[in-house]
């Protein structure tokens, strides 16, 4: 219940302050030009607001109740003294209440429609996900049925070369699955409701990004890796396991989508209280018409260049720039000049916080 | 006659159980095999092997419980086989006294290795039981002298404080195993350190500075993420 706590004391503390205020206000201008006509008024004013920047009715409701016996108690002759024989008194309560009322249905109503759409927007991100995955492991899968019953029904006539070769196909098909996976498990990390979104801890970028090439070489020894770190320690309030995972796709697009990488380079640098990763390669680059749409995870329309036009960005990328985003960071991407493309990203780093000794 | 190490594996699926019984049992280890945590408590006391393989999710029980039921009582080397990834778990479950934790899905390479320096720390863990480390590590370029408190690499002195040195230290004392990083702190800071692991890291950032060529490619301290530091093994 704590947060339902926070959330009352908000609340009311919203209220309090903002019947303060007013009630400051007409103390100043009953003195400045001794009127009490507007208090009245004001006080409409300030129940209209407490019912817009509260949750739920009550504290509307309560504000203008406060603020009809307020207005009679001091802002009206006699000073200071309950009189409930004011002509239109009762006028003005009701109202009060009126508006209150109206104004908390209305904010309610936003409120749900927000909410409604966001729903609606993580539905629709889910679907995608889903369209994409189911996409992505069909071709490994066919592949992984295909070369195990060609062996098992094989067994006798196949070479061992062969043999060999299509075990090899499983275990690199299900290897891409593995990837698939660890990207689904990153999305489930990710809360969409809480205000928290991903648990963040102090981590070394340096250590991060050396789990993640450790873990591409496992993959792909045959492509040159360079690293390159700030020589400060610094520390980055971060998902680990996510920004590691955020690196290997970005390698393994690069050898997967560059079709003729043979190095990578990875670097990071800290500029403006921000952290720079950046991965780049010497492959093809990226098609400009993906270029703009890269980190939406639509489905890309194929573009018969081979089976790997099967195997589309993927989810790989989308799931990256959602753990960016997670983490109030963004993502970009461009070809370089010369060749290759160059992918980066940056997360914040708190102040003061940022570098070790 | 050959001796070959027995293994228990505790797992209920059939298909991993024949993976790890032909991988095993090919790399010459004796395979015995337990599919429920009952019976996995019965074969500990009957068979007395030389390590657990234990998968966390049983049928009958959870794999935590066992680990805590054999550990009351037995020093035996127990990995832990999980197919949950969320580092709380491996944290929790070397704390509870697992020597090593594997996640599925994992390589023969991996599964065999940590085997190999699970039954060696055992091994070597009961000669040197009553005194402090003696001797020297080594491990490619890097060596720890224990005797002399000091640490080369490529034969030059590395330089490091005396904290940086404890830590060094007491990764190659149990070099190729994953330390908690709350193991790492109660050892070198003491049980009352606030549970707070940043200046473990930036010593970590130090050392690396000064064992490492490039900190961002280590061969010497890798870094479990969310989970702890491990050294190299030793030649």
């Amino acid at each position: 219940m704590p947060a339902n706590m926070k959330t009352v004391m908000k609340n009311s503390l919203v209220t309090v302050i903002i019947l303060g205020v007013v009630t400051v206000f007409c103390f100043v201008l009953q003195h400045v030009n001794g009127s009490d006509t507007h208090a009245a008024l004001l006080f409409v004013l300030a129940v209209h607001f407490i019912s817009r920047l509260t949750d739920g009715y009550v504290y509307g409701i309560a504000a203008s109740m406060i603020a009809v016996a307020g207005v009679n108690y001091v802002f009206t002759f006699p000073y200071f003294e309950f009189n409930f024989s004011i002509t239109g008194y009762p006028l003005m309560f009701v109202t009060m209440l009126a508006v209150a009322c109206s104004v908390s249905a209305l904010t309610t109503q936003i409120k749900k429609q927000e909410h409604l759409r966001l729903e609606a927007e993580t539905e629709k991100m889910r679907g995608n996900l889903l369209r994409a995955v189911s996409h992505d492991i069909r071709t490994p899968l066919t592949s992984i049925m295909g070369s195990a019953s060609g062996l098992i029904d094989n067994f006798d006539v196949l070479p061992d070369n062969q043999k060999l070769e299509l075990l090899k196909d499983i275990r690199e098909e299900a290897q891409w699955l593995i990837q698939i996976v660890e990207n689904l498990l990153s999305i489930t990390r990710i809360s969409s409701h809480a205000a928290a979104k991903i648990d963040k801890q102090e981590e070394l970028a340096e250590e991060i990004i050396s789990e993640a090439v450790l873990k591409f070489r496992k993959r792909f020894p045959g492509i040159e890796v360079m690293v390159s770190v700030p020589d400060e320690v610094v520390m980055v309030p971060m998902d680990g396991i996510l920004i590691e995972q955020v690196l290997v796709n970005l390698m393994e697009n690069s050898v997967l989508h560059g079709k003729s990488t043979t190095k990578i380079t990875v670097r990071a640098w800290v500029e403006d209280d921000k952290i720079f990763f950046c991965v780049e390669d010497d492959g093809e680059g990226i098609r400009k018409d993906v270029l703009p749409i890269m980190f939406d995870g639509r489905l890309l329309p194929e573009k018969g260049d081979g089976s790997d036009s099967k195997r589309n960005m993927g989810i790989g990328l989308s799931v990256c720039m959602s753990i960016v985003r997670a983490h109030e960071g963004n993502m970009s991407a461009e070809n370089i000049t010369s060749q290759g493309a160059r992918v980066r990203f940056w997360l914040p780093l708190k102040k003061g916080e940022g570098h070790g000794d | 006659m050959e001796i070959r190490d027995r293994i228990l594996v505790v797992e209920d699926d059939r298909r991993i159980c024949n993976f790890f019984r032909n991988v095993l049992e090919a790399n010459h280890y004796e395979v015995i095999l337990a599919h429920t945590g009952t019976e996995a408590f019965s074969m500990v006391t009957s068979r007395c092997p030389d390590l657990m393989l234990l998968d966390l999710g049983l049928p009958d029980m959870d794999g935590m419980r066992i680990l805590k039921g054999v550990r009351e009582w037995s020093m035996m080397p127990v990995i832990v086989v999980s197919a949950r990834t969320h580092e709380k778990d491996k944290v929790e479950a070397l704390d509870m006294g697992a020597d090593d934790y594997i996640t599925k899905p994992f390589g023969t390479s991996e599964l065999l290795a940590r085997i190999r320096t699970a039954i060696r720390h055992t091994r070597t863990g009961l000669i040197g039981q009553d005194g402090t480390q003696t001797g020297v590590f080594v491990s490619g370029g890097l060596t720890i002298d224990y005797d002399k408190h000091r640490v080369f690499v490529d034969g030059k002195d590395a330089g490091l404080t005396q904290n940086e040195y404890k830590i060094v230290s007491l990764l190659g004392k149990y070099a190729g195993k994953v330390m908690t990083y709350d193991a790492i702190i109660r050892e070198i800071w003491g049980p009352n350190m606030k549970n707070d692991n940043r200046i473990l890291r930036v010593n970590m950032a130090n050392i690396r500075r000064k064992l490492e060529q490039n900190p961002a490619e280590p061969q010497y301290i890798f870094t479990e993420i969310g989970v702890g530091y491990r050294m190299a093994e030793a030649d």
